[in-house]
This record gives structure tokens, sequence and C-alpha cells, in this order.
């Protein structure tokens, strides 16, 4: 097609129409694709000739107006609602009367069930391979939090369960719940932003708690962006979305998984009671290991006494024995076993008589035998 | 002079008892050891019982001071 232009001297000036049909010629040069999005304000209307909807990437980023013939649209019956996924064949067109782009859509497909599992699958994959699941990067929950958040939608069971468990087992527990959108499109965004309001409120650990749904109701949690930034979260995070079974990519990226809202009120605060129990033993123990010391220094103590009691007279008796021992030797000694045997001793006075001619006739003596002495006189 | 602390103390008088049972020493050296000990066994008694009413009292005011706040 050939575009007209105006001719000013050197100049060649375009209409505006002339210039979108001249980019419209361009586009209509571009293949045709397959694009991948989730559906946001979709219309369609019996008096309008096309529905239109915007396709966007998950999570709100890059959109594109997505056009399709009503007939063609109505004929896929597709049923199609906001925040579906879908893959949308087509090929960019401009919008001539507003210069707008948009993508002509020839087919629509919903993105089914295993697609979002093999997709999730994926992004799994790659987040893994960065190491974001990696153990080694969870860190320990505060023993003592002194503040808590917690995501999670509003009138909610499961926030209803981690704040009765959080109060019944510490409840001086300071708990800021950062209610949000917790399904459809709008929630992983939401809990990303609400994830960094809490940090912003210095929380010092935080729960994001979800009760069970379908697949498509988990999705948000697996999202790319929740994933990163509950990993990239400057406190630690526990995770307590889905039930059992369901493993959205946030438990993996977080500090902790619990696997009920309920679990994870409990691992994120002390049992109070418990703790006062504990402290209570631990206190005891101590007075008793103190006194125990204590006995056993006195019974030390006690036995010393008693043996330095004993010592002395041990001592003296033993020098005693000695001594006995010494006198029965000096015993055996003496001449008195000699007059046992019939000899006497005779005195002159005091003086022992060795010889006849010490003594004269007359002299008194003294005659000692075994059992005694007796006087005599000389001859 | 300083006063030997609890340890010295008993364990000098550790030394003295078992000097004293040996029995190798002289009888006015005994009676010196024994005096000698004696007073080490009542400086380790006071000692003992001194820290022992401080713990039991340090115990009773932190009870009361739980129970009453």
């Amino acid at each position: 097609m050939k575009v007209e232009a105006v001719q000013y001297g050197d100049r060649k000036v375009y209409s505006v129409a002339a210039f979108n049909q001249g980019v419209a010629v361009w586009l209509a040069r571009l293949p045709t694709v397959w694009v991948e999005g989730e559906i946001a304000e979709l219309r369609r209307q019996e008096r309008w000739a096309s529905v239109f909807f915007t396709l966007r990437d998950p999570g709100g980023g890059a959109s594109v107006v997505v056009q399709m013939p009503r007939g063609q649209f109505d004929g896929l019956r597709l049923d199609l609602r906001d925040g579906e996924r879908v893959h949308v064949y087509g090929r960019p067109e401009l919008y001539e009367q507003r210069g707008e782009l948009r993508l002509r859509a020839l087919s629509i497909e919903r993105f089914g069930a295993g697609d979002l599992l093999a997709a999730v699958e994926r992004l799994k994959e790659k987040l893994a391979a960065e190491g974001l699941f990696a153990p080694e990067r969870r860190r320990p929950l505060p023993f003592l939090p002194r503040k808590i958040g917690l995501v999670t939608g509003n009138d909610a069971a499961a926030k209803r369960d981690v704040l009765t468990v959080i109060t019944t087992r510490f409840p001086p527990a300071n708990v800021l719940v950062a209610e949000t959108y917790v399904q459809g499109p709008k929630a992983a965004a939401a809990v990303v932003e609400s994830l960094s309001a809490l940090c912003q409120a210095d929380c010092d650990v935080i729960v994001v708690a979800r009760g069970g749904g379908s697949l498509e109701d988990l999705l948000p949690f697996s999202d790319e962006r929740l994933v990163r930034s509950i990993a990239s979260c400057p406190v630690p995070v526990v995770s307590a979305v889905g039930h059992e079974q369901d493993t959205p990519l946030c438990d993996l990226a977080a500090d902790v998984r619990a696997s009920t809202p309920s679990l994870a009120g409990k691992l994120v605060v002390p049992d109070l009671a418990e703790l006062q129990a504990r402290l209570d033993r631990a206190r005891d123990g101590l007075r008793r290991g103190a006194r125990r010391a204590f006995e056993r220094r006195d019974e030390r103590l006690e036995t010393l006494r008693g043996r330095l009691r004993g010592a002395p007279l041990l001592a003296v008796e033993r020098k005693r024995a000695r001594l006995e021992h010494a006198a029965g030797r000096l015993r055996a000694l003496s001449p008195h076993a000699t007059l046992e045997r019939g000899y006497a001793i005779v005195r002159s006075g005091s003086a022992i008589v060795r010889s006849a001619a010490a003594v004269s006739p007359g002299d008194p003596i003294a005659v000692e035998v075994a059992d005694g002495s007796f006087g005599a006189r000389v001859e | 002079m300083t006063q030997p602390s609890f340890e010295q103390a008993q364990k000098e008088l550790e030394r003295i008892v078992e000097r004293l049972e040996r029995g190798d020493v002289d009888l006015d050296e005994t009676l010196a050891l024994w005096q000698r000990g004696e007073e080490l066994y009542r400086l380790c008694r006071v000692r003992l019982d001194g820290a022992q009413g401080r713990i039991e009292e340090l115990a009773r005011r932190a009870t009361n001071n739980n129970e009453s706040g």
C-alpha cells in the first residue's frame, strides 16, 4: 500500500492517519505468535463487533490489549474470566484511529492445570538452580519475637488459627496483621507489598498464612516475584500456605514451612507456661546444686575434723604402746628372772656383796630372793 | 597475715591430719599441730556456714520477689 505524503519544499510530511497507516502496514508484516498472560478487564458487549481484554504478565507486569471478533470469541466457548491464564495466538495490529497497538487474537486457549503445574515446575527448577531453596539459606526463627507480622486474607480461618495459637501460647505477643488478597490476579503483588510493609514496621518474623484451595487459588504463592521477595525478606518467614500435600514455591523459599496455620503460630512463639516451668526447674536445679556443693564440703570438713580429733589420742596411744613394749623388754633384762632360778642378791647397807671379804661376822645383811627379801646376820 | 581461703585452709587441715595419723611427729609437735588443725577447722566452718546462709537468703529473696511481682 502506498502512503500519501505532502511535500513542503524538501520536507516530506504525513498526516496522522497516513503515519498510522504506514506503521500498521509495517506491523502487519510481523509473524503470528503465541503469547501467554493473564486476562484482565474482559469487555464483551452484544452491540460491539469485537471482544476486548487486557493480557498481562502475572503479577501486574507488562500488558497489551487483545482484540478478537465477538463471533469468533463466543465460538471458542471458553467462558473466560479475569485472572485466568491463557495462551493467545495472534499478531500485532495497530488500531489506526488511535495509533494503539493491539494483539489481534486468532485463537485463545485456556492454560490448563497441567500447563500451570509445568510452568510452576519450570520456575522451581530455575529458582532452585539459583540456590533460592538451599537449606543453608534458611535462618532460625527468633526465640522471643518482639513483633510478629502476619500476612493473611481478611476474615480468613487461617488468620484466626494463627492468632489463636499465638495468643494462647504467648499472651504478651505483639502481632501486626496485614490483611491482603490471597487469591486472584492481585494476590502476588499484594502479598509482596504486605511483606515489605511488615518489614518496614520492624517485625522480626513474618508468617504468611493461607488455608487450602485449588491449584489456581494457590498459584499466586508460586509467583516468581512473591517467591523471590520471601527469599530476600530481611527477617525470617514462616510459610503456612495450603494443605500438607500442597507445596507452593513460597514454602520452599521460606525459612520454615508449617503444614498448617496453627503450626505456624506454634513455631513462632514459645509456650509461656512451659517456658516458665522450665525456668523454675532450672532455678530449682541451680539451688539444689549449690546446696549439694555445700553439703559435700560440709561432709568432707566434718570427716577431717573427726580424724583430727582422733589423731592426737592415736599418736599418744601409739607412743604408750611403744613404751609398754620397751618396758616389757626392760623387764626381761632385769635380774629378777635370775632370782627365780634360786639365786639371791646379798646387800650390805646399800652395796651388793660381791666378795666374802666384804663382810665380817655379826654384820647385818639383806638377802633378796625372787618373791621378796629378808634380813640375816653373818656368822 | 592474711587469712587463708577456704580451700587453702582445708588443704592445710588435710595435711595436718595426714601427718598426725602417720604418727611420726613428736609429742609436743603433735599438740601444736592439733591446735592448728582445730583453728583451721573453725575457719572453714565459719566460711562455709556464712556462704550457705547467704545462698539461702538470696534464694528466699528471689522467690519472694517472683511471687509479689
